[in-house]
């Protein structure tokens, strides 16, 4: 009774839509072979300019490969990984987060390529320093530090401490090297009305701060224990303790806004841009667009005084999907990555390269950052990030810092919130 | 009321008016601002100049055109279908009253209410079976589904007084079932159907999390997915969001201004009478 | 007439296919997956009831609930009320002293809110209630932390949603209006009735299927509602703004517990449905 007409109508419709339905073509069997590559950075980054002329160099040196290219979204990588990378959608070659909760639990899912033989073959375990390897080797339970390699990095990055130089001076304060003249600096900001440290408390960069301080008082031996499960963590031990209980400390001195629980961490950054705080704990990240969007004063960064270890480590990965037709076109696209051209370029484009050649970078903010990364790693200092150990454990880490800003929990109260799900998590383990 | 009175109420209302579009205001000003100013004075800053350059490298670095096209397409199919889904399920549920109605409509709301993380590994599941996975009819389908849902409920409640006077007059002309629907129904509720039509095309044009899961080659991507691009894991460009969140809305602004005419133009029921 | 009611079953045949297909099979494969353990690949593994025992003793999904029925007073009750009243006011009022296009004008204005990604608007009401430099707090000379103090931060997050929701009642209100005979509104005029009297015994009950049906989908969409509180607090401070669908978001894919969160999505879902249906009886015996 619809009508005959509107069934036809109706079926022609489909047909024409299914035609432009699937928008990836098949390659053709026989032809150019074509090197599918994606990645999330953004074009005017360092690693954006980097990896443009790595397949640059790519193609001139296959004539005979194609290059598709196909820049995607964190967001969108992040919640598809596993679903394309199960699919016949998957790439041939990716940038892919670092850490169990990620590139560990692709490869426990058998969906990344095993790259062990290629490294050796290559040589690039020479190129990265140990703390560097360890979020590119994963085990049979998708714990990083040992097992096969399923990716590799090109770039890395760490946690430091951003400052105003012209703030600075205006106060009369100098750059502290021990953390009580860290403190006296702070106080001195205080006492002239200036909220000292810019953070974010609804996002990522509270709960650095609070691992930052729970690091100036662990050694390495308690890292491996909390990220790798490689020891007990006693939540109520010294280094929790301390953090919890300095971070409450410096909220309750106005080291750190009280009314920064709901901030984002692009207000912070911005606000660190408008010259409102004289100091910003955050990552390398920032670094190349500081200096290229920051001109009414002159900046710098220093070190987290008082610690060995800052919160750091690899920069994202380069993996190749078990499903790839192409691994050793993507092996060779990796390993131009890791050629020295390709990595000075990172570094002179204001990124913090693995193996870049110190001689050959020029530009003189990119020498100290660079300074500062190759100090870190040299003293192993990479410790990694708090939300690592456990799935989900970053809203539990916000949430929980959230509460320390706000006062809403006394420091034993939110050590508490964050076992619960560390010691849940390690109990699934192995499941 | 007649004199100062009237004015006091409109000027109160645009008053009114002006605080909803706020928001909108400070996109706009964001858009046309440069990277160094945004850093510099912040968010709520004015621009020095209009600063167009970075809107145009983000328009040629995500094929900008290509993503309007995507979107344009499926919004448009999905409005149109789910329409038409719509009249005809409440065709039977409100004028015909079939048995068993309140328990139909139910199941049918079903489709709207269910969250989407619920459905999606099951329809990647399904999708992936049926080769669909990554294309635009799967989002099409889907979306005409869950917005038919809405719309039946809307239209059946409508079409449920619907004047009996009006059907049996066609009855007695001699119009079958099908006839009444097209020549008598669909007229009068012409205000309800601009209505769904434009919601549709709206609410399908900002979905953001299915497409996000289910187009994955940067040539079938919808607007909000591509401009998913500028949100790092870490960083947000902001200048350039508000510039191609504007871009964005355009077509949606576009659709319901050009459709929100026919809104004024429908037959009232009195009327035809 | 009896033979003619069978004829309709056939308008309803094209939607039931896709319905079976796109909703009620993924349903039940959700159903199924929500008694296991499974983080999204390979194998699931069967878990029978444990999901939901743990769902009846998790403090934050009894919590999200809670702050939802506030949420559903926000984009519910509030939007239909003011809706409403704007919509009866731009009509009749607006619309006959100033002109259709200026009525229209200013319903495009109170429906843009609705146009705007849900991204974008987060990120700008970001701006506007940042604790130093927001825009309201510059311009009312307050110094509140709108969205970080865990006492504020629900009630500002319903406001924010009362903006977002408002165009769509008036939208759809105005529309119903234009079925309204004028004849009843001519003769209310002879009798001498204020204009308040016209909208409370002509116009709400001319529109009751609108109003049943906005006040059904504005609870329906609190219910359900994601993206708003994504993209403002991520549900905190603390626990302060979670909301039950947020909370099955962050178990699907934050902490690939699919099966925990199928768990979340089918109560929710199930609760939704219940509501629905007894709105539904309500709505039908009115009518």
């Amino acid at each position: 009774m619809i009508g005959k007409s509107g069934v036809a109508a109706l079926a022609a419709l489909v047909l024409a839509l299914s035609a432009c339905g699937s928008g990836s073509e098949e390659a053709p069997a026989d032809g150019p072979r074509v090197l599918r590559l994606w990645h999330y950075e953004a074009a005017e980054s360092a690693m954006g300019k980097a990896w443009a002329e790595a397949i640059k160099k790519f193609e001139a040196a296959h004539p005979d490969v194609k290059v598709e290219f196909e820049e995607k979204s964190f967001e969108q990588i992040q919640k598809t990984a596993s679903m394309v990378l199960n699919s016949d959608q998957a790439p041939d070659v990716m940038e892919y987060n670092k850490g169990n909760a990620t590139a560990g639990l692709l490869s426990k899912q058998g969906l990344l390529a095993d790259l062990t033989e290629e490294v050796t073959k290559r040589g690039w375990d020479k190129l990265l320093p140990g703390g560097l390897q360890t979020t590119a080797r994963y085990d049979e339970r998708g714990v990083m530090g040992s097992g096969n390699w399923y990716g590799i990095p090109n770039y890395g990055e760490f946690v430091m401490v951003y400052y105003n130089k012209d703030l600075f001076e205006k106060h009369g304060v100098e750059v502290p090297a021990t953390f009580e003249e860290f403190t006296a600096a702070l106080d001195t900001f205080v006492r002239a009305g200036v909220t000292p440290i810019g953070t974010a408390g609804a996002e990522y960069p509270a709960q650095q701060i609070l691992y930052q301080l729970a690091l100036s008082k662990a050694d390495r031996a308690w890292v491996d224990a909390f990220q790798a499960y490689q020891g007990k963590v006693d939540f109520h031990g010294p280094e929790f303790t301390y953090a919890a209980q300095t971070f409450a400390d410096w909220v309750a001195k106005g080291y750190v806004d009280e009314k920064s629980a709901g901030v984002k961490a692009e207000d912070m950054g911005v606000a660190f841009m408008n010259g409102k705080h004289p100091m910003m704990i955050s990552g390398s990240w920032w670094y190349g667009r500081f200096a290229s969007e920051i001109k009414d004063f002159e900046w710098g960064h220093f070190l987290f005084p008082g610690a060995t270890m800052a919160p750091g480590s690899s920069g994202n990965i380069w993996v190749v999907p078990e499903k790839s037709a192409n691994k050793d076109l993507a092996a060779e696209f990796i390993d131009i990555t890791m050629s020295k051209e390709i990595q000075n370029l990172l570094g002179n484009s204001g990124g913090v390269p693995v193996a870049a050649d110190p001689e050959a970078i020029t530009d003189a903010k990119s020498k100290e950052l660079i300074e500062s990364f190759n100090t870190l790693t040299g003293r192993d200092g990479l410790a990694f990030y708090p939300d690592w150990p456990a799935p989900g454990y970053y809203d539990v880490l916000v949430a929980a810092t959230q509460n320390l800003i706000n006062g809403s929990k006394q420091p034993a109260g939110m050590l508490d919130e964050i076992a619960q799900p560390y010691e849940d998590n390690l109990a699934d383990l192995g499941n | 009321m007649r004199g100062p009175g009237r004015w006091a109420v409109l000027v109160s209302l645009t008053v009114a008016a002006l605080v909803m579009i706020f928001p909108f205001v400070l996109v706009a000003l964001n858009a046309v601002k440069t990277p160094e100013e945004y850093a510099s004075e912040g968010p709520l800053g004015l621009p020095g100049g209009l600063h167009l350059q970075g809107i145009v490298d983000f328009w040629v670095r995500v094929d900008f055109g290509q993503k309007l096209w995507n979107s344009l397409l499926i919004s448009g199919s999905v409005a149109v279908l789910a329409v038409v889904l719509s009249v005809l399920n409440a065709y039977a549920l409100g004028i015909g009253r079939v048995r068993g109605r309140l328990s139909i409509l139910v199941l049918f709301l079903v489709a709207n209410t269910l969250p989407q993380e619920a459905l999606v590994y099951p329809l990647y599941y399904l999708a992936k079976e049926a080769g669909l996975y990554d294309s635009r009819l799967s989002m099409i389908i889907i979306f005409t589904v869950i917005q038919a849902a809405f719309g039946t409920y809307l239209l059946s409640a409508v079409l449920g007084q619907f004047p009996k006077e009006i059907l049996e007059a066609a009855e007695i002309d001699g119009a079958g079932r099908f006839r009444a629907l097209v020549r008598v129904v669909v007229p009068i509720s012409r205000p309800t159907l601009s209505v769904l039509l434009i919601f549709f095309f709206i609410w399908t044009w900002n979905e953001f999390f299915l497409p996000l899961i289910f187009l994955i080659s940067n040539d079938n991507q919808t607007v909000p997915v591509a401009l998913g691009v500028l949100q790092g894991e870490r960083y947000m460009d902001a200048t350039m969001s508000s510039a191609s969140a504007l871009l964005g809305i355009v077509p949606a602004v576009a659709f319901f201004l050009i459709f929100q005419r026919t809104l004024t133009r429908g037959v009232t029921v009195g009327a035809v009478k | 007439m009896r033979v003619r009611k069978k004829g309709y079953w056939l308008y309803l045949v094209p939607s039931l296919v896709l319905f079976l297909v796109v909703i009620v099979v993924p349903f039940l494969m959700n159903l199924g997956v929500s008694f296991t353990r499974w983080s999204g690949v390979g194998t699931p593994r069967w878990a029978g009831l444990e999901n939901y025992a743990r769902l009846l003793e998790d403090e934050r999904f009894w919590l999200s609930f809670q702050n939802n029925v506030a949420l559903i007073f926000a984009m519910a009750v509030v939007p239909t009320v003011l809706g409403l009243l704007l919509a009866a006011a731009l009509f009749d009022f607006i619309g006959k002293r100033f002109g259709p296009r200026t009525a229209s004008a200013l319903r495009a204005m109170y429906y843009l809110p609705q146009v705007l990604p849900v991204a974008v608007a987060g990120v700008v009401w970001g701006w506007m209630l940042h604790p130093s430099y927001g825009a309201i707090n510059q311009a009312f000379g307050l110094d509140l932390d709108w969205l970080g103090d865990p006492d504020l931060a629900l009630a500002t997050v319903m406001a924010v949603m009362v903006w977002f929701q408002l165009g769509y009642p008036v939208v759809i209100f105005m529309a119903g209006l234009q079925r309204v005979d004028p004849a009843y509104y001519e003769a209310a005029d002879l009798d001498g009735a204020s204009w308040w009297r016209k909208v409370w015994h002509i116009t709400i009950p001319q529109i009751r299927p609108e109003i049943f049906v906005v006040l059904l989908t504005c609870t329906i969409a609190a219910l359900k509602v994601f993206g708003p509180i994504f993209v403002l607090t991520r549900g905190g401070p603390g626990n302060a703004t979670l909301v039950p669908s947020y909370f099955s978001y962050l178990n699907f894919f934050q902490k690939s517990d699919v099966g925990y969160g199928s768990a979340i999505a089918t109560v929710l879902a199930l609760i939704i449905v219940v509501v629905t249906f007894l709105f539904l009886r309500i709505q039908e015996r009115e009518s």
